[in-house]
């Protein structure tokens, strides 16, 4: 097994999709629709029937070409984390994509094993289609979770992970399927394969050293030359879990971009949308002006920045703190949490031990505290001066209770703050030489106290 | 005098020591539960069955959809007699957590194995920081402690309305009824809603309409409030559902008065909703069990139950194994055992040496060894304990009789107990330790909680122990425990405002550096006990040379979707579907949908990538262990 795991990459003639589907060998049926009854489907309907009428949008306002997708959510080695933050997603959020309530988005028909009504056969019935090519609609194949290497598992009889069973056996006996093998089987004709969270788009924890099944990711397990009938290579989402607006507005770019009015989405080296992906957290942290000063957190739950106590960030490829876990809210870092890279293909045994940290940071804040010892008295020294009205400078003193201990600037930082004044007023319109005459001559001069009139 | 399958008894100490003069005491032949009818009677009576009627069908569902993860289940229908003859549960997912965990530094357990769940990883998290506390003995400050209670209440807050309107709520929809259970809807449309004045539904009709998939109010409402609490727990964590503030000794949260009050805003929105909550759940038991006495018998079990607590005092939490169990029973939510509806322990020492992991019937080799046959404080503990425990995988083949599922057989003193967050209000009702609180109280027989004013009036509810556990009760359970875990949110809330007046700010023991000098080098055993959205919560940790050496996790879906033990016990969703009666409609058979298994089976809320298979066929064993009073043969 463990050579499996770490010969399989260098295998170029054939991908570990094309060596599982030899082991298992041709399908030859699928379940008997006619014969399943009602069995599995308490609502007498399926899910898409179920809401056509509520999502179904006329000619008239639909904005494209589509009118509708299927998408099918298959899990792999898979926690659901990556499903319950699509379902906290509201940019656009999941509910609106399947009602058909985000204008200009074709009606999504998802295929997902959390919030279907039916079950059973016939929740898999227009995955059979797929496969078989009679659905009645483009579709895009959603893997959550890593792929395991089932020709292991296989060649024992049994199986890591399974969705469902199939008339598949010797004889077409019914036998479990692995999602693995739903995913080869839907690759060749789906219009996108969507790599959602770390484990399905970089292998993530389930491959981590040690592992026992041979996990891996979707890029891998379809190997370099896969293109989907589109003829776009794997789409990768990572995030450990990834934030759920990532993924919802990833899919409607897509979308938005096929019903003909958005621009075509970008996506970097690895098929990260590169709009979300293409900065590290680190840029747009709020703890990053910390950095900049050189001041540092060493305890758990200090303000400052994280990078002392085990935070990648600066070498990671995120946008968390700046959009935030769930309605801009939360961020790892904006928490107290030390970014632990979640998002990356080395993730997690590039990056462990946890709460240690990265040693390549002792360059760059030694070099961050140099320069933050210049940079920091300096603001300090503006900042005092900021902190007073103009009216305390005239006077001399502040009257705010809370400060009653706070002695006043020494003469020599009057001193400075006048010629830093100086320096502000220099280029200064206002004190060009005009005839205010739109006011009464003997207002008061600036900050001056106003005459009392009778 | 707790056990009475084990061969352990105490002493005048309350010390646990075997019994005396019996060799392998441990044995699955020596120390054997009572199971009631054993394997012939159980094949005759199948036998007798099948003869008497023929429309015994053979039914495969897979996947079952709405729960979280794989779950199969495998079972016999008789449509005439409308039971459910036999069921098997199998877990179809392994990831091996446990073996990825095994050979690494201590302080990757918190974020690894909080991927195990990506429902509730931050009870993993909070589980892997617990074990690792006790075996390096870092006690969290109490700052700490209250984050971490604070995030777990939020937690709950999103884990129990997405299972109750996501999940199980569609069962009971308009458009479920009407399609399984025509002759209800009639019922429905006429039958006063006794809460309409909370909820807002004059008729149970209205109320189903409102829990119909995606356009339902109550549906949408449900998933508006999970982002609500998901928002209370990132301002804590900075992600869900994997925290990424959880560090041994404490949490790494900057927490300020903002911080604070955004917690109590969101929170403070939440008991209005409470309200509207427990006015719908205890609407829909009730005209069910109007409309048809039987549905008291969909997905029945025993009163069964374990858990470890959840919860922290953060005075008393000392992180220590020698006094757990003077800070276990001071847990907000009180660990023990109930069988058949009686409290037998509430010490955590009890609940971890009667623990027990069975891999009969699971993918896995035999794993005993006897590497420690006592925990630390010389109380005994089988071979099958966590602790001597080992996960070595092995996919096969399934056969019912042999192996056919990824999920264990956790047992406690050989007992088939159920673990549930509805399980943490049973044991704390009956247990009557709750801490001190204006808002919880504990009776005896009830749970009280009182909830604060917000848009509506305050109002006091009680929690009765149901008499009969069915799939009803533990959706309702459910509800209440969303009030009580937001309670405990309210009440951490208020204890961090408190340490915040006294100037406390520490939220963790050790800074890193200090962390890596405090892996201890000599070998440790600890385990971190804890919860889930669903109920009991373990992690078995034991480390040697700074390294993690084992690696045990129990869930509670291990619990409650385990196949048959060593002695042929059904798991608790096998033993609940073997009693739940057919009751939709058969007067067409080809539309028997299965829907009062489904209600049963979802009722423990499944966590785990699972499929349901229905099969039946003349030959199968039926292995019956509580005749259902509505059934008979």
């Amino acid at each position: 097994m463990a050579d499996r795991q770490t010969s399989s990459p260098q295998l170029a003639a054939r991908t570990p999709a094309q060596e599982l589907l030899d082991a298992l060998g041709p399908i030859t049926g699928f379940h008997d629709s006619s014969s399943l009854g009602a069995f599995g489907m308490p609502s007498g309907a399926m899910t898409e029937d179920m809401l056509a009428s509520a999502a179904t949008a006329t000619v008239a306002t639909r904005f494209g070409p589509l009118e509708k997708v299927h998408a099918f959510w298959f899990a792999g080695m898979s926690c659901d984390g990556c499903s319950v933050a699509v379902t906290g997603a509201t940019n656009p959020s999941v509910e609106s994509m399947m009602l058909g309530a985000h204008p200009g988005l074709p009606r999504v028909i998802l295929h997902h094993p959390v919030l279907n009504m039916e079950s059973g056969p016939h929740y898999l019935r227009p995955a059979e289609e797929a496969i078989e090519g009679t659905l009645d609609a483009p579709y895009v194949v959603i893997l959550e979770g890593s792929i395991a290497d089932e020709v292991v598992a296989h060649a024992s009889g049994g199986y890591w992970s399974a969705t469902g069973e199939e008339p598949w056996g010797a004889d077409g006996e019914l036998r479990p399927v692995s999602s693995t093998e739903w995913v080869a089987r839907l690759a060749p004709n789906a219009a996108a394969m969507i790599a959602i969270g770390t484990c399905a788009t970089w292998g993530g924890v389930p491959s981590a050293a040690g592992n026992p099944t041979g996990a891996m990711s979707l890029m891998d397990f379809l190997g370099k030359d896969y293109r989907s009938v589109l003829g776009v290579p794997v789409v990768n989402v990572p995030g450990c879990p990834p934030i759920g607006d990532n993924f919802t507005e990833t899919v409607a770019a897509v979308l938005y971009f096929l019903q003909g009015f958005g621009p075509l989405p970008e996506f970097d080296e690895l098929g990260r949308p590169a709009w979300l992906f293409g900065e590290t957290v680190h840029r747009r942290c709020v703890r990053g002006a910390y950095y900049e000063e050189g001041t540092f957190a060493h305890e758990f739950g200090d303000p400052e920045c994280l990078v002392e106590i085990g935070c990648w960030g600066p070498v990671v490829n995120c946008n968390i703190t700046s959009r935030g876990a769930i309605k801009g809210l939360g961020g790892c870092m904006n928490a107290g949490g030390a970014c632990i890279g979640c998002t990356m293909p080395g993730f997690p045994d590039k990056f462990t031990p946890f709460y240690k940290r990265p040693p390549g940071s002792l360059a760059s804040t030694t070099v961050s505290r140099l320069v933050g010892s210049v940079i920091r008295p300096l603001r300090k020294f503006s900042n005092d001066n900021l902190n007073r009205e103009v009216r305390w400078d005239r006077q001399g003193a502040s009257p705010s209770a809370f400060s009653r201990e706070k002695t006043e600037p020494s003469a020599l930082a009057d001193v400075g703050h006048k010629f830093y004044d100086k320096m502000r007023r220099a280029g200064d319109t206002a004190r060009n030489d005009a005839d205010v005459w739109g006011k009464r001559p003997d207002e008061a001069p600036s900050g001056g106290s106003p005459r009392i009139r009778s | 005098m707790c056990f009475k399958t084990l061969p352990v008894e105490f002493d005048d100490r309350g010390r646990a020591t075997l019994r005396g003069g019996i060799p392998n005491p441990y044995d699955v032949t020596i120390a054997k539960p009572d199971v009631g009818m054993d394997e012939t009677e159980r094949r005759e009576r199948i036998e007798r069955l099948v003869a008497r009627n023929g429309h015994i069908k053979d039914l495969n569902m897979d996947p079952v959809t709405r729960i979280a993860g794989a779950l199969a289940v495998h079972v016999t229908a008789d449509l005439d007699k409308g039971q459910y003859l036999d069921s098997h549960s199998q877990a179809t997912l392994f990831r091996g957590y446990e073996v990825i965990l095994m050979g690494r530094d201590p302080r990757d357990a918190i974020f690894v194995s909080s991927r195990a769940c990506g429902v509730c990883g931050g009870v993993h998290a909070h589980c892997a920081a617990y074990a690792i506390e006790q075996a390096m003995g870092i006690k969290p400050p109490p700052l700490g402690t209250v984050v971490r209670n604070m995030t777990e209440a939020a937690e709950m807050g999103y884990d129990n309305p997405l299972h109750l309107y996501l999940l199980a709520g569609p069962d009971y929809s308009e458009s479920v009824i009407r399609s399984s259970n025509p002759e209800l809807w009639p019922k429905a449309e006429s039958w006063a809603c006794p809460n309409v004045d909370i909820h807002g539904f004059r008729t149970m009709a209205e109320l189903m309409t409102a829990l119909n998939p995606l356009t339902g109010s109550l549906y949408r409402e449900g998933l508006e409030f999970t982002r609500l609490s998901r928002e209370m727990v990132v301002i804590l964590t900075g992600k869900y559902p994997h925290p990424q503030n959880v560090v041994p000794g404490g949490v790494s949260t900057t927490l300020t008065l903002q911080s604070l009050n955004e917690y109590h805003s969101k929170l403070g929105k939440i008991f209005d909703y409470a309200q509207r909550m427990l006015a719908v759940w205890d609407d829909i038991p009730a005209f069910f069990y109007e409309a048809d006495e039987r549905y008291q018998y969909v997905g029945h079990r025993p009163t069964n139950h374990i858990d470890p607590g959840y919860w922290d005092d953060p005075y008393a939490y000392d992180a220590t194994y020698e006094n757990c169990n003077a800070w276990g029973e001071k847990r907000w939510s009180t660990p023990g055992v109930v069988l058949d509806g009686k409290l037998v322990t509430t010490r955590l020492t009890d609940i971890n040496i009667g623990l027990e992991e069975f891999v009969e019937h699971s993918y896995y080799e035999e794993s005993q060894t006897s590497r420690f046959p006592t925990d630390p404080l010389g109380n005994p503990i089988s071979p099958y304990h966590p602790w001597n425990k080992r996960t070595l995988p092995m996919p096969g083949a399934r056969d019912w009789k042999e192996k056919y599922t990824w999920s264990t057989a956790p047992r406690w003193d050989r007992q088939v107990v159920e673990a549930g967050c509805y399980s943490r209000l049973l044991i704390s009702a009956l247990a009557q330790k709750t801490p001190t609180s204006d808002f919880i109280s504990s009776t005896g027989s009830s749970m009280r909680l009182l909830i604060p004013k917000g848009e509506r009036g305050e109002r006091e509810v009680e929690w009765h122990v149901p008499e009969r556990w069915n799939a009803f009760e533990r959706n309702r359970g459910r509800a209440y425990h969303y009030l009580f875990s937001q309670l405990v949110g309210l009440e951490s809330l208020f204890e961090a405002y408190k340490l915040f007046k006294q100037g406390e700010r520490k939220v963790a023991a050790l800074n890193p550096e200090e962390l890596e000098k405090a892996i201890p080098q000599d070998e440790r055993v600890s385990v971190g006990w804890w919860g889930a959205g669903r109920g009991w919560l373990t992690h078995h940790l034991v480390m040697d040379k700074g390294k993690i050496t084992n690696y045990q996790i129990v869930t509670p879906s291990t619990i409650n979707a385990s196949p048959r033990d060593p002695w042929g016990q059904p798991g608790p969703y096998e033993e609940a579907v073997m009693n739940t009666p057919i009751i939709e409609d058969l007067s067409d058979p080809a539309g028997f949908t299965s829907i009062d298994m489904l209600r049963a089976i979802r009722s423990f809320d499944p966590c785990m990538p699972c499929t349901t298979h229905a099969h039946t066929g003349a030959g199968e064993i039926v292995r019956e262990v509580n005749t259902c009073s509505c059934g008979g043969d």
